[in-house]
């Protein structure tokens, strides 16, 4: 009951995906081929799960022979990152007929993967979801992980959200999204298809989470102190986050624990779906019991900006919305000092209009990390989810951009010879601008 | 109480709203009337002095405001270990749970918790717990013997940090009932450990693989002494005790894997050799200790060393190593692969991107540096980039790109162990690549060129100073006037020393000299 599909699009959706599903296995016991690995026998040192907690039948499906299959979905239009998947060390963990690819890449850019490229794959795609979804007795919804500025990541996905609203109306949308970093770049027409696929999903998707690069990078620089941070790196700590946001569907918990609470806890226009994340402590492996840290000091830390995993800064908007997910071992007693002690933080500023604030809830599945990885395993940790005005600085800042190539028509031939016209893209600004004002809204004191 | 306490109370931890204190002395301090307790608190500058209090001395401290007498009634000894765990995990019926809750107010917005109630029944099943944290609870001994095996037999992971343990009996009286234990967390507890000549530990912690004893002020011939109790311990953290490796470990911590010896400023390069054997030990965190070299000394350059030999992960940041010999001897560690040495002497400064990248290439088997993957690229790069900034020193030193004549010094050898074997990779430098760059003055980019007309031989050979962007046209401009020859007559070849007896043409009107490969010395010939 209740099972989740992931829909991992791009290059950055398969990659994170790649992380995620290994933290996953790591963190129910399962081996990369597939079984759950004997308590007792131990053989792998990795840790020990519980059978009685098999609440991941939600995101894993048992077939006869005792063998876990994720329920999800790698879609790329180039093979090579799919194939780093079929070579990797999961490669017995996925059925082959989840790992689809095409064979020319989007290019960066959203016209291919929307129009030409996507539109061939997206039947094949479409039909491989159907057979994931007749597994299910009760499929909640999807988890869709995909970068914004890519152009598999953007095209593509913009159309299989369309598709997916058509063919599976009422079930919950939930996507991950990798922002385009304020400084640094990846591709130059990041702007375009960031807008552009904006645009296409916001009525799709039911609600956002952001990540961006530049905040990731920030982090492993200051605490886990590296300075080059590679993919695998940052990858690891989005998965982190992620494990974190959907612990509760996986492990018993009562906070969020079906994909339907994130949106009546976190959003309260379908518009304003685009909640920050933060989480802490994060601590190197390196300085492992060099300094402890109590429930109180994770909570405040969860509030300082340079914990949040997008750069945007929560000082300068208002609150409508904020859910805290303790993880591990923590007493509602410690939660209540914790609380207790932020009671008189002035920086936290709520909207009017709304009159829920805090959620709170704690899930005893300590956190995992990966052996070997960079991050120190700690006993207690706490996942901060909050809808604030403050998200709409991220959009300006790419609304400018936009703004900046468009007003000279840069780059857009790419767009038009693969069949999209120039209406598109002011239609998908003018939204943008209306989301915008939306949030200006929303803040504003009525 | 004060009528409970007896003089066995010296010794003891106490805690006095969070602070917490070492027991000192206990009686009375004339003039004033009553019992008190003389305490020496864990923050030196807590306290209003040294244990003497009007000339009298009653108990020393190691810092001048580090004690303090306190009346017995304003401190808490603690409680036992199973007390502090119900306090902590079991639902209790108080003031609380009658319904009217109260609600906690953050910016004025309700804070709602949620599950908050199953998550209290289902820890109150002590026995089901697992991991469980009592850091702070105050506890100072193990209590009733058997209680804590009977209430919360499953216990793999506990945190005791920052209670108020006082010896080290305690805990082993608290694991002996805990037969699953496997991580245990003494941070921050000031523990007495049992002295040379006591009776040998007996096997309280069978399944203990990983300990925390940071800030605990052990030294480490204690440790060795408990670490027979210890046959299964994989990981140990030991950082912020003063401590100094004093003997070999000789049939105990056999199994350890990962040794975090941090923050200890008394440890040194010498005192490494006494750990240096242990056969399991991949990891070693050495982060602002005392070192300031590294040594090998059983293996000679070039030959790999048999000390640390499953030695995978060595961090040695904040420390102060200043010379590149330190470097060159990780270089004759077997396992190495990654490394982490930031924050030394020898990184710090302008120079530090590029010191980075001779530590990749002085350590050819190093995988990550500073936590970054060394990619193949990388090492290419790092490696030509150091052959070719020690190629002139090779060259004074008797480096010689003919492997016959190639004999560089000792002492060169000594400071560049790897850099015969780079050049055997990558080929001996070119004196090309030599050659130090001169700065871009104009001067250093004209050509000293001879001009010859063969035609003609009675006129003089000139010498001239010709840019080498210069392109042919121009320079067939400036020998018309000098020769009042019509441009379009003159046919340029030149000719080079380096190749005698070929001429080449300079037939292209738009190409510089440069185009056509003119180096100074040339000779340009022209014909008309």
């Amino acid at each position: 009951m209740r099972e989740c599909l992931s829909i991992h699009v791009g290059q950055a959706g398969v990659q994170i995906g790649d992380a995620c599903w290994e933290l996953y296995c790591l963190e129910h016991g399962i081996h990369p081929d597939g079984f759950l690995l004997n308590s007792k026998k131990d053989q792998l040192g990795v840790a020990k799960m519980e059978h009685k907690d098999a609440s991941f039948d939600t995101f894993f499906c048992e077939t006869r022979a005792g063998k876990h299959v994720p329920r999800t979905l790698f879609i790329d239009l180039e093979p090579t990152v799919i194939d780093g998947i079929r070579t990797g060390k999961y490669r017995s963990l996925f059925h082959p007929e989840h790992l689809i690819n095409g064979k020319e890449d989007a290019a960066n850019n959203y016209a291919r993967g929307h129009y030409s490229l996507g539109s061939e794959i997206i039947d094949l795609v479409l039909e491989r979801i159907r057979k994931l979804a007749e597994q299910c007795s009760g499929l909640q919804g999807f988890l869709i992980f995909r970068s914004l500025g890519g152009g598999t990541g953007s095209g593509f996905t913009s159309l299989l959200m369309e598709q997916l609203s058509v063919q599976y109306g009422r079930k919950t949308k939930l996507e991950f999204s990798v922002y385009p970093a304020p400084r640094i770049s990846t591709a130059i027409v990041e702007p375009y298809n960031s807008i552009l696929t904006t645009h296409f999903t916001l009525e799709h998707s039911d609600c956002t989470f952001m990540v961006d690069n530049e905040a990731l990078y920030d982090i492993c620089h200051h605490k886990l102190g590296v300075e080059r941070p590679s993919y695998t790196i940052i990858n690891r700590l989005i998965s982190q986050a992620v494990s974190s946001i959907t612990a509760s569907l996986r492990f018993e918990g009562s906070l969020n624990v079906d994909l339907n609470e994130f949106q009546t806890n976190l959003v309260p226009y379908p518009r304003i779906h685009f909640p920050m994340t933060a989480f802490a402590p994060i601590i190197s492996a390196d300085s492992a019991y060099h300094k402890d840290f109590s429930v109180s000091d994770i909570t405040t830390a969860c509030f300082e900006f340079s914990n949040q995993l997008v750069k945007c800064d929560p000082r300068l908007g208002k609150y409508m919305a904020c859910c805290l997910l303790y993880r591990g071992d923590v007493v509602p007693k410690d939660v209540n000092a914790a609380i207790a002690a932020m009671k008189s933080r002035n920086s936290i500023q709520f909207v009017d209009w709304c009159p829920t604030g805090f959620k709170v809830g704690i899930n005893s599945q300590p956190p995992t990390v990966m052996p070997g990885g960079e991050m120190a395993k700690v006993q207690q940790a706490v996942c901060m989810l909050s809808n604030t005005t403050a998200v709409v600085e991220a959009w300006a800042r790419l609304d400018h951009k936009f703004d900046l190539m468009y007003a000279k028509r840069a780059f857009l031939h790419w767009y038009i010879k693969e069949g999209m016209e120039e209406d598109e893209f002011l239609e998908a600004r003018e939204d943008l601008a209306a989301l915008e004002k939306d949030y200006e809204e929303v803040a504003q004191s009525s | 109480m004060s009528d409970t306490l007896t003089p066995e109370v010296i010794g003891r931890r106490v805690d006095v709203n969070g602070e917490r204190a070492t027991v000192l002395f206990y009686g009375s301090v004339p003039p004033v009337a009553g019992l008190w307790l003389g305490v020496e608190w864990d923050n030196p500058e807590r306290g209003k002095h040294d244990g003497s209090h009007e000339g009298t001395v009653y108990f020393k401290c190691s810092h001048p405001t580090g004690g303090s007498f306190i009346r017995p009634n304003k401190v808490n000894f603690g409680v036992d270990f199973l007390t502090a765990v119900e306090n902590r995990y079991v639902l209790k019926d108080g003031p609380e749970e009658d319904g009217k809750e109260q609600i906690v107010k953050i910016a004025n917005r309700p804070v709602e918790t949620i599950g908050f109630d199953s998550i209290r029944k289902q820890q109150s099943q002590l026995s089901t717990l697992q991991e469980i944290s009592l850091r702070k609870c105050a506890i100072c001994r193990a209590g009733d013997k058997g209680a804590i095996a009977k209430a919360c037999p499953n216990v793999r992971e506990v945190d005791l940090s920052a209670n108020l343990l006082s010896a080290w009996g305690e805990v082993v009286d608290i694991a002996d009932q805990l037969r699953h234990l496997e991580v245990l967390n003494l941070r921050d507890n000031r523990l007495r450990f049992p002295a040379a000549g006591s009776p040998p530990a007996a096997a309280a912690f069978p399944a203990l693989k990983v300990l925390v004893l940071s800030r605990t002020g052990v030294t480490w011939a204690e440790v060795l002494r408990c670490a027979e109790g210890w046959p299964a311990l994989e990981e140990l953290y030991l950082e912020s005790n003063g401590l100094s490796i004093s003997e070999r470990p000789a049939d105990v911590l056999q199994m350890v894997k990962l040794l975090d010896l941090s923050h200890n400023q008394l440890i040194d390069e010498n005192q490494l050799f006494l750990i240096a054997y242990l056969p399991r030990l991949e990891q070693l965190i050495l982060c602002n200790t005392g070192i300031s070299s590294l040594h090998f000394p059983d293996a000679g350059m070039g030959c790999k060393t048999s000390m640390f030999p499953a030695l995978q992960n060595l961090v040695v940041n904040d420390n102060r190593i200043s010379q590149w010999s330190s470097i060159n001897e990780l270089d004759k560690l077997q396992s190495l692969r990654s490394l982490s040495c930031r924050r030394n002497p020898l990184t710090e400064g302008n120079g530090e991107q590029t010191a980075y990248r001779f530590i990749i290439a002085k350590i050819g088997q190093l995988q990550t540096l500073n936590k970054c993957q060394i990619l193949p690229e990388d090492r290419r790069g790092a490696e030509l980039e150091y052959r070719k900034a020690f190629g002139n020193e090779w060259k004074k030193a008797g480096g010689h790109q003919d492997p016959d004549k190639n004999r560089p010094s000792e002492e060169f050898l000594a400071a560049h162990p790897r850099y015969q074997a780079l050049c055997l990779k990558y080929g001996a430098p070119e004196d090309g690549e030599l050659k130090t760059q001169q700065p871009c003055l104009l001067k250093n980019q004209l050509l000293a060129l001879r001009i010859k007309y063969p035609n003609h031989l009675d006129q003089k050979v000139l010498e001239k100073q010709l840019p080498d962007s210069m392109t042919i046209q121009k320079v067939k401009g400036l020998l018309s006037r000098l020769l009042r020859v019509p441009v379009s007559d003159l046919l340029l070849s030149y000719e080079s020393p380096k190749m005698p007896g070929r001429e080449i043409e300079l037939e292209n009107d738009q190409q510089s000299l440069q185009f056509y490969s003119v180096e100074s010395g040339d000779c340009l010939l022209v014909r008309w």
